[in-house]
């Protein structure tokens, strides 16, 4: 609580709804929370309903048929449901153990030198996120091209053999995992900028009177104050990992054989493409179950380490 | 000696850590730039022999690709508007008024950013048509016309302005929407623009909702037409077609990126944490 709160708090009906004041604020708070609540809160209590029926998108929800938990028990025997939740995790954890390191180095090489030209660097690295993430993928299927592309070129010039990239099962998911990490890793390294700024200079300077070179400042002084930012990054990685959608369907519709298949795309796929709305609807339902239990495991261990 | 050299090396890591980000975009437009006969040519030419800007014109004439423009300018300009008139208001009401239940209400609402869109696809999909409002402008932009994310950045920026302000002009008899528009809205001014720049870069990319709810390709974004454009064109020796509609659809959002760097590189810093 800031000290102003409590000013207002002295004064009785200060800011209460219902008083004239408490008007003026249902109205500022009511254009936001209609759109929320009707198009966030209220589809996802709806997502649970439809996940208990058999409904083809297409035709007027009472159309529905009433299958009860059928839809998750048909899950439970898919064997592409679970593939999707698997190549889902293999993606996020990819882009989790690349994206705190990669990004944190990143971070202090743009921060600690004084050389000219970090303010550009640091623009640059950052511009790949505002790019139409359609726009750019398509540019990325021409690099991953066999044959035309530079990469594949890259590698004859090299003497190696061409990694098949997108066109192989094996190699699929993992260009798709470089992609996401090139697009975003500006975004995270400008994250951890920001959290190095607030470390106060005299602690380096402490450290150095100490003796302790680079690598023991890094140690004892910078990752430890930024322990904040990189549970921070790692939340918001995981869940921009898990959303990915556009590079799926513009690189691969979810191929080669199923390898590229994510959840986000399984379930827009299965919803718009196959008109299976309740099998989506229970996928869906399902992502939401374990992004809660994922979450509540997060808080347990943040609260377990304060 | 030994200081010099560090520098040397981190210049040196520094250049090289910009050629990642920037190869894409140059492979973008020199492939832009190329000729349906080079295209095919194994290896690729790494500069174009004979640069030509032909293929910007055909853009427009294999897909409606400048009413898309106009139809992405339209979605874009109207949803970042009305975030950034809802946000202040609710993130106003968030940081200065008093009432039960607004800190369950506020982290609620947070609580809604870190929710995959695709949770609520199909009945978003339901309830939009069943308003009648499938393949329509509104219909696009209605589910997006609020954004948790704005609010809390509001919130953020304004929990820092004074009570004191806010109270003076109480007293001068100011009426609430006065006090927002005239005290409260001036002071966030940096947070106004970066919030603007963050919902029309968000909106103008995004692509999986303007995906299930349009079908009628006049209304199609600019990301739309672009999915048009490649299945148009799946030989390699349209490629120069394809970036050049890429290279398009990117440039608002490089534009502004661009004219606003400062303020977005430092609203970004400000969502993040402290320490």
């Amino acid at each position: 609580m800031t000290a102003g709160t409590t000013t207002l708090a002295a004064r009785p009906q200060a800011g209460r709804l219902g008083s004239g004041r408490g008007r003026a604020a249902l109205a500022f708070l009511s254009p936001a929370m209609l759109v929320i609540g009707l198009f966030t809160a209220v589809p996802i209590a709806l997502t649970f309903w439809i996940s208990l029926h058999e409904w083809s998108m297409y035709t007027p929800l009472g159309d529905m048929e009433w299958r009860g938990l059928g839809n998750y028990s048909d899950l439970l025997k898919n064997q592409d449901f679970f593939q999707a939740l698997g190549n889902t995790a293999i993606y996020v954890a990819l882009v989790l153990v690349v994206t705190v390191p990669l990004s944190l180095a990143l971070g202090m090489l743009l921060y600690f030198p004084r050389v000219a030209g970090k303010g550009v660097a640091r623009a640059v690295l950052f511009s790949t996120y505002v790019v139409p993430t359609v726009a750019i993928a398509i540019v990325w299927g021409a690099l991953y091209a066999p044959d035309y592309g530079p990469f594949a070129q890259v590698f004859a010039a090299l003497g190696l053999p061409d990694p098949t990239w997108l066109s192989a099962p094996d190699t699929a998911l993992v260009s798709l995992v470089i992609f996401h990490l090139w697009q975003m890793i500006g975004y995270y390294t400008i994250l951890v900028i920001a959290g190095l700024t607030q470390i106060p200079g005299d602690l380096y300077e402490a450290a150095r009177i100490d003796g302790a070179g680079f690598w023991r400042q890094t140690w004892n002084v910078t990752l430890p104050l930024l322990r904040r930012t990189t549970t921070f990054i790692a939340l918001v990685a995981v869940i921009n990992a898990i959303q990915v959608f556009d590079p799926v369907y513009i690189l691969t519709q979810g191929g080669p054989a199923e390898s590229t298949s994510v959840l986000s795309f399984a379930i827009q796929r299965a919803a718009f493409q196959h008109g299976l709305a309740g099998q989506a609807s229970a996928m869906a339902f399902s992502l939401l179950v374990i992004l809660l239990a994922l979450g509540g495991l997060f808080l347990a261990a943040m609260r377990r380490r304060s | 000696m030994r200081r010099r050299a560090v520098r040397l090396a981190a210049g040196v890591a520094i250049a090289l850590a910009m050629l990642p980000p920037l190869f894409p975009l140059y492979w973008m437009v020199i492939s832009s730039l190329k000729g349906p006969e080079e295209l095919q040519r194994v290896p690729p030419t790494w500069f174009p022999a004979d640069p030509s800007l032909g293929a910007f014109g055909e853009v427009f004439e294999a897909v409606p690709f400048a009413g898309a423009f106009l139809n992405s300018l339209l979605i874009a300009g109207v949803s970042t508007l009305s975030v950034l008139v809802t946000s202040v208001m609710a993130g106003y009401v968030f940081a200065k008024y008093r009432f039960r239940g607004r800190e369950v209400l506020f982290w609620g609402v947070v609580a809604t950013m870190f929710l995959p869109p695709v949770v609520t696809l199909v009945p978003l999909y339901w309830l939009v048509s069943s308003m009648g409002l499938a393949d329509s402008y509104l219909g696009v932009m209605l589910p997006w016309l609020a954004n948790a994310f704005g609010i809390f950045l509001m919130r953020q920026f304004i929990a820092d302005i004074p009570d004191e302000l806010i109270d003076a002009a109480r007293i001068d008899g100011a009426g609430e929407l006065r006090i927002l528009w005239r005290v409260v809205t001036p002071l966030l001014m940096p947070a106004v623009v970066s919030l603007a720049i963050f919902a029309f870069v968000f909106y103008w990319n995004n692509f999986i909702w303007p995906l299930s709810i349009l079908q009628d390709d006049s209304k199609f974004p600019v990301v739309l037409a672009l999915t048009q454009l490649l299945s148009y064109s799946t030989s390699v020796q349209y490629q120069n077609v394809v970036m050049a509609g890429a290279l398009i659809a990117a440039v608002p959002t490089i534009l502004v990126f661009l004219l606003a760097q400062r303020v977005f590189v430092q609203s970004v810093s400000r969502t993040g944490v402290k320490g």
